[in-house]
């Protein structure tokens, strides 16, 4: 175990506990079941991406994509949140507005595989199929990435980033606010007749998570320097939908300790059990990672029958002077 | 203009594998209240037991019967032993969803490492073109079309004239009281899983032998299409689901043909973000999208 395995470890976390911050909020506290979550991180990533590199001529020109605007470090980062935001807001207006939750849901996976298609498909606009690669790290003029004062440095700045989207989710969730998403949640028409406007809460915490989203995308760009459709097939939001349900919807705390069971304690322990490469043989090619999502499934599955309020429940608020 | 002419005989195939797949769908959730995102799973888990029988030597058509038969064992089973259990146990719509899509994650990886990543497609003797008029298709597209009109028309017989469709649609209407006037929901509900698992089965292996080859992930873009086709006409309405295909089936053909053909799905999509701002409801359902999830 050395440091860079650690610094990876680490940082991965603090990426997929920002992202299940933002889904929890989403899904866990106000009931949008975004099955697209994953595209709005991407949006991030790419958005990052394209600000803080130079234009695709770079590099004797052997990638396309728009922008280009080698922009200094924290600038790409707000643009990834900006983007986020941005997205959330044609998303929202279309999908949140009318339709029934579930159809929601279905409206969102849709849009994920699309989205996906599209940019795939698209060769001049974001890298199409082959994505966009040499994305500089941030600050990487002045500290040299891939060195251990570097990695020590990007965990140094992913921790903040955790902080900050733990605090932001937090005052909402135990605010006022958070009362009224906890109340359309469990009861649309009955929030709605005491005076809330669901479609203005949703659309507020849509865009809310669509920016946290985008930050989580920008972070973990900025760290693998490299970006392209095959990292946000929709099938990665259902490993964050599985990390809800495991650590306990609505609950915070059970989100990070969802992001640190599912996607990086399940991925770890698989690659443990791999290590020694015996099992890279076993069976067709393939195998392990195709089992690895069976894995994901029977998880959910397993969860939803057995523990469905998953390890921490969401905590019952009870109010002075109500009936027990 | 040849090649829009070329195009709507294309679409005459595309909206009949379509049709096939989305009164399925469209039944399932009209009447079980599921809506079975493993569908797409389950259509391409037919077309390889389909597959397997062609390479054995085995004619299409018969692997296209044997296709019906898995999907329709599949599907009961897996409303039997997974969707139904999770319904009793009082899990919400949503909650529903969640587990199909699971469930679709898991059909998909079990699959791949026994069929692998590379592309397959049946062996099979397309017949040579036939010429309609300005329209030449091969043998075998006349006769998924043809398979198409029969299956629809035999939807329509079963929902009008026998014992079981009334059943359907009662319990479709309102199980509690279908139950009351001592109609045996549950074993219509079983019939429903094994006659639109069945369809199913079937669209699987026609929309693979149309598309040429297929790979897994396809299931995916059958899925896309499907729900843009269902969500048109209405979703629960199986009359619906046919105009949807109608629709969708004609509009990605003439824009592949206008356009690009990789963004067959793309414009399907658009045709749902259409209907989804404009008529959420769709065509035909006088609710439809717009109740509240029960």
């Amino acid at each position: 175990m050395n440091t860079f395995y650690a610094a990876n470890l680490l940082i991965y976390a603090g990426i997929d506990i920002i992202a299940c911050l933002a889904l929890n909020l989403q899904f866990g506290v106000s009931g949008i079941v975004n099955f697209s979550f994953i595209v709005f991180q991407s949006v991030g990533a790419y958005t990052a991406a394209v600000l803080s590199m130079p234009p695709d001529t770079a590099n004797f020109g052997f990638q396309h994509y728009i922008g280009g605007y080698e922009l200094p470090f924290p600038i790409p980062w707000i643009g990834a949140v900006v983007a986020g935001g941005l997205l959330a807001v044609p998303v929202g207006l279309v999908v949140l507005r009318k339709l029934r939750s579930d159809y929601q849901a279905i409206a969102l996976l849709v849009l994920s595989v699309i989205a996906n298609t599209v940019i795939t498909n698209a060769d001049k606009f974001l890298g199409g199929a082959g994505g966009i690669s040499l994305v500089p790290s941030p600050v990487g003029d002045r500290i040299t990435p891939r060195t251990e004062p570097y990695e020590y440095f990007y965990i140094g700045i992913t921790a903040v980033c955790v902080a900050v989207a733990f605090l932001v989710v937090n005052r909402v969730v135990n605010s006022p606010y958070g009362r009224s998403l906890r109340a359309m949640r469990e009861r649309e028409i009955a929030a709605a007749a005491i005076g809330k406007n669901p479609v203005q809460l949703k659309m507020t915490i849509f865009i809310v998570g669509g920016m946290i989203a985008g930050l989580s995308g920008a972070i973990l760009v900025g760290y693998i320097n490299v970006w392209g459709p095959t990292v946000w097939l929709y099938p990665e939001t259902i490993i964050l939908f599985a990390a809800i349900i495991v650590g306990g919807r609505g609950n915070n705390i059970g989100a990070i300790l969802g992001a640190l069971l599912v996607p990086v304690g399940f991925e770890e322990v698989t690659r443990l059990i791999n290590s020694n490469g015996t099992l890279a043989n076993f069976g067709p090619p393939g195998l392990l990672s195709a089992l690895q999502w069976v894995a994901i499934g029977l998880l959910i599955l397993g969860f939803l029958w057995f523990r469905p309020q998953g390890v921490r429940p969401e905590p019952r608020r009870v109010f002075e002077g109500g009936p027990e | 203009m040849n090649l829009f002419i070329a195009a709507f005989g294309f679409g005459l195939v595309s909206m009949s594998v379509i049709a096939i797949a989305a009164v399925g769908f469209t039944m399932q959730f009209g009447i079980t209240n599921m809506i079975n995102l493993a569908y797409g799973g389950v259509m391409i888990s037919s077309a390889y037991v389909a597959y397997y029988l062609n390479k054995a030597g085995v004619s299409v058509w018969i692997g296209m019967a044997a296709g019906a038969l898995f999907g329709s064992v599949f599907s009961f089973l897996l409303n039997r032993f997974i969707y139904a259990p999770f319904m009793r146990k009082g899990t919400a719509h949503l909650g529903m969803v969640i587990v199909s899509l699971a469930v679709s994650l898991m059909i998909a990886n079990l699959l791949l490492p026994i069929v692998g990543y590379y592309p397959v497609s049946y062996q099979e003797d397309t017949g040579g073109l036939i010429h309609l008029g300005p329209i030449a298709l091969t043998r075998d597209q006349f006769i998924v079309i043809g398979v198409a009109i029969v299956l629809m028309l035999a939807i329509h017989a079963l929902l009008t004239y026998t014992r079981l469709g009334k059943a359907m649609r009662a319990t479709a209407a309102n199980p509690t009281l279908a139950r009351n006037c001592g109609i045996p929901t549950n074993r219509v509900i079983d019939a429903v899983w094994l006659i639109t698992g069945a369809l199913c089965g079937m669209a699987g292996v026609v929309a693979a032998l149309n598309a040429g080859t297929f790979v897994i992930d396809n299931g995916a873009a059958f899925l896309i299409t499907i729900l843009a086709a269902a969500v048109l006409g209405g979703a629960g309405q199986p009359y619906g689901a046919m105009i949807g295909a109608v629709i969708i089936g004609l509009m990605t053909e003439l824009s592949a043909a206008a356009w690009s053909p990789q963004y067959k799905e793309v414009v399907a999509f658009g045709v749902l973000v259409l209907v989804m701002v404009l008529r959420p409801q769709g065509l035909l359902a006088k609710r439809g999208a717009l109740a509240a999830a029960g």
